[in-house]
């Protein structure tokens, strides 16, 4: 009996303590509300990028820690959105991260940024205001500090051009014209009907088409998204210049070669042609130079400035801004990082000016800084110039990645098809994104 | 005398002997009863829940715990760091009354039935091609299998490139001998689809040979024997002791692949996002944009809610006709 009796309380005991851990690992899971409170963590750091992206932040940010003596835990992440939102559901966000401008709207009506003083930030002085008055709110307040901006620029296979004996392309019947040479006229001279004009990432994922064409629709005298009084917003996506560019862009997907097949369905990432050498023609960002010096190689491509539409030659501009995670009592420490990385020293690390690594910082916000001298390179001017000149950016204040979706849904759709009606095709996107406005309750 | 067989027999016979009254437990004084330890601390009643923990621990932190999560969530306007705001059933409501949702939904009933009886027939094809001991039948059979231990967003990479829509795309390439094509595949909205459901069906296919495979082992070969001195020929033998000795198989083969059309993502995702023009958006890439592209994480999750829900009641109906069929 005595022996059964210890057996019993030992098997007792074991229970209990197994039930013990089990209840404590589980409040391991559960307890930690997330805010990153403990002073000895090192400050957690994200930034939307692939690998190669991230060892020029992680050189940033390693001088940053050298000077300040703040630990950093950085992480370059790719699927950025799905990741934040992740950590946005456990209300455990990154103290700061870095990603687009054009989200700023997105992320203060979630309420996942908190609140710049720009007069708190130092050398907040050395950054435009034009810059900051971007990086306004809806609310008036300003939300992120700028960091890095920039416009797309159009790439073209100049050995190419040149073999064909055709001039740079200056108005978009002329970019039409060398996009179908491109695809018609062996450039290569492999004897293959294997290249192409243009590299259009067509997808309707995170909207990468409306993304593209944007700067198309400008040019033609269209826009997407308009204020209507002070703090409302319209779709003037349905109108005959709308009509007139995509009309254009039509033309490119329906005349065979002019546009990589099959690129209804690619993002940018899934678009290797132009650094593969099978197509010639590429309108993006300028932080591709870098990859593309290397394939398909330095002397092989040419910047240009932007081919003229019936109307103009605006291009689309973007930017990178630092946003501070709400949630995040690091408030010191969040200052002391968008100080430094605004200032002269880290924008220079950013925008590799050896050309090594892939710049991070395309254009520069501190003043003080020149793209094209920093550089020495008169692509990076020619970017720098038209930033400047003849660039448009969406609306950032608002929450514009939903309408960013429906402009890219919309599109992919009308250019499926080589017969459908524009018009019906127009008047649905428009009523789409006025949909979408009315949900963020900016329709008048 | 007695036959060794005889005194198996025999002990076996002891062995289920009733045990003679004295060799009974013995009732506990009054004392020693009262003193035992709770039911579920009790002797060997709580061993197999400890070794079952660790296996519960991982179910509960990521099935049932983020289910319910789910469920909850699918009833609110989620939105962290504002506060969620409770919206009842509208979150369903907004998913049923969705006309894209809608056509998510044919899609993916046409991907769900086209993939299962596709990889079905295939399958079967091929069981029956492959069934045998041979070692060449061994090396063919693991070769036909490696599209099913071949992760999904890599064959989709991969099918992507062969279905190339010009001249030049290996798959054109191959049929441009026969002289067909070049066909658009993905990139045109009519044919999106049904190349999406080629991929499922060719990965899916081996999936179903193995168990159809398994199913054809456990056939009785006797069957066969009787049939052929009566005299059957093939197509009688297929109709009439293949296909009901596979029944069991077929079951699982068709719960199975039910459930996995009915939450097929990455094949879509990797392959056309969705598009061209949503000809090829399914349930669960409509979920993924709405929660993850346009930040709705209520209507999502109610979405998510009712696949579950169509998925549950879906075996449920299966296991319930086919208990039915072999009682």
């Amino acid at each position: 009996m005595g022996l059964t009796m210890r057996i019993s309380s030992a098997k007792r005991a074991a229970a209990a303590l197994s039930a013990m851990a089990l209840v404590g690992s589980l409040s391991a899971c559960g307890g930690d509300d997330g805010k990153s409170s403990d002073s000895s963590k090192p400050l957690e750091v994200w930034s939307r990028s692939a690998p190669d992206p991230a060892k020029t932040y992680e050189a940033i940010l390693a001088a940053f820690t050298q000077k300040t003596g703040i630990k950093v835990d950085y992480q370059g992440v790719i699927e950025f959105d799905t990741q934040l939102q992740a950590r946005a559901s456990s209300k455990d966000l990154p103290d700061v991260w870095i990603n687009d401008a054009g989200l700023l709207g997105s992320y203060q009506s979630q309420g996942y940024v908190t609140k710049v003083e720009k007069g708190d930030i130092a050398g907040s002085d050395q950054i435009t205001d034009e810059t900051w008055a971007q990086n306004q709110g809806l609310d008036g307040a300003t939300y992120g500090v700028p960091f890095s901006r920039q416009s797309f620029a159009t790439v073209v296979r100049s050995d190419w051009r040149k073999k064909l004996g055709l001039p740079v392309p200056k108005t978009w019947d002329e970019l039409a014209a060398l996009a179908n040479a491109f695809a018609t006229k062996d450039p290569d001279g492999n004897g293959k009907a294997d290249t192409y004009g243009m590299v259009v990432p067509g997808s309707s994922k995170r909207g990468y088409i409306g993304w593209w064409a944007s700067s198309y629709i400008w040019q033609a005298g269209g826009d997407i998204v308009e204020k209507s009084g002070d703090t409302k917003y319209k779709s003037v996506i349905n109108s005959p210049q709308t009509k007139t560019a995509l009309e254009w862009v039509r033309k490119q997907f329906c005349t065979p070669g002019n546009v990589v097949p099959g690129s209804l369905n690619l993002t940018t990432s899934d678009t290797p042609f132009f650094g593969e050498g099978t197509a010639g023609i590429y309108l993006t960002g300028p932080y591709t130079f870098s990859g593309y010096d290397k394939a398909p190689g330095k002397d092989k491509y040419e910047v240009i400035p932007m081919p003229k539409g019936p109307v103009g030659t605006t291009t689309l501009a973007e930017g990178e801004n630092i946003y501070f995670g709400a949630g995040s009592d690091k408030t010191a420490e969040q200052k002391a990082l968008a100080e430094f990385l605004i200032s002269p020293d880290a924008q220079k690390i950013g925008m590799a000016p050896d050309g090594a690594a892939q710049p991070v910082v395309r254009l520069p916000v501190n003043k003080t800084l020149d793209a094209g001298a920093v550089r020495n390179d008169p692509r990076w001017k020619l970017v720098q110039d038209e930033y400047t000149a003849n660039s448009k950016a969406f609306v950032w204040s608002i929450n514009f990645q939903p309408i960013r979706q429906a402009l890219g849904e919309g599109i992919n759709k009308m250019m499926s098809s080589c017969s459908s009606d524009l018009d019906a095709g127009l008047k649905s996107l428009d009523q789409a994104i006025n949909a979408e406005l009315k949900s963020q309750d900016l329709a008048e | 005398m007695t036959s060794p067989i005889n005194t198996l027999w025999e002990r076996a016979g002891q062995a289920v002997k009733p045990r003679p009254a004295g060799h009974a437990v013995k009732p506990r004084s009054g004392a020693a009863a009262a003193r035992r330890p709770p039911a579920v601390l009790r002797g060997s009643s709580w061993l197999p829940w400890m070794f079952l923990a660790p296996a519960l621990l991982f179910a509960a932190v990521f099935k049932f715990i983020p289910m319910v999560e789910g469920i909850r969530m699918s009833l609110y306007k989620v939105q962290p760091f504002l506060g969620n705001e409770w919206v009842g059933l509208q979150n369903y409501a907004t998913v049923l009354t969705d006309q894209r949702f809608l056509d998510a939904l044919g899609h993916t009933l046409v991907l769900g039935v086209g993939q299962t009886v596709g990889a079905l027939v295939v399958g079967f094809g091929l069981a029956l091609l492959l069934e045998g001991q041979a070692r060449s039948l061994w090396v063919l059979r693991t070769a036909v299998f490696l599209p099913v231990v071949t992760a999904v967003a890599v064959i989709g990479e991969v099918w992507r490139i062969l279905y190339f829509p010009t001249d030049a795309g290996f798959v054109n390439q191959i049929l441009a001998t026969f002289g067909l094509g070049p066909f658009s595949f993905l990139s045109s909205p009519d044919s999106a689809l049904g190349s999406v459901m080629a991929v499922g069906i060719w990965s899916g296919a081996p999936y179903d040979m193995v168990i159809i495979l398994a199913g054809l082992a456990g056939i009785d070969r006797t069957l066969y024997e009787a049939a052929a001195v009566d005299g059957v020929n093939r197509r009688q033998r297929l109709r009439h002791i293949v296909l009901p000795g596979l029944r069991p198989a077929l079951t699982v083969v068709l719960t199975l692949a039910a459930i996995r059309g009915l939450r097929i993502f990455t094949e879509v995702y990797v392959l056309t996002g969705g598009g061209p023009a949503g000809s090829t958006e399914v349930w669960m890439t409509r979920v993924y944009s709405l929660g993850f592209e346009r930040n709705d994480l209520g209507v999502a999750s109610a979405a998510s809610m009712l696949l579950l829900f169509v998925t549950a009641l879906l075996t449920i109906a299966v296991r319930l006709i086919t208990r039915r069929r072999e009682a």
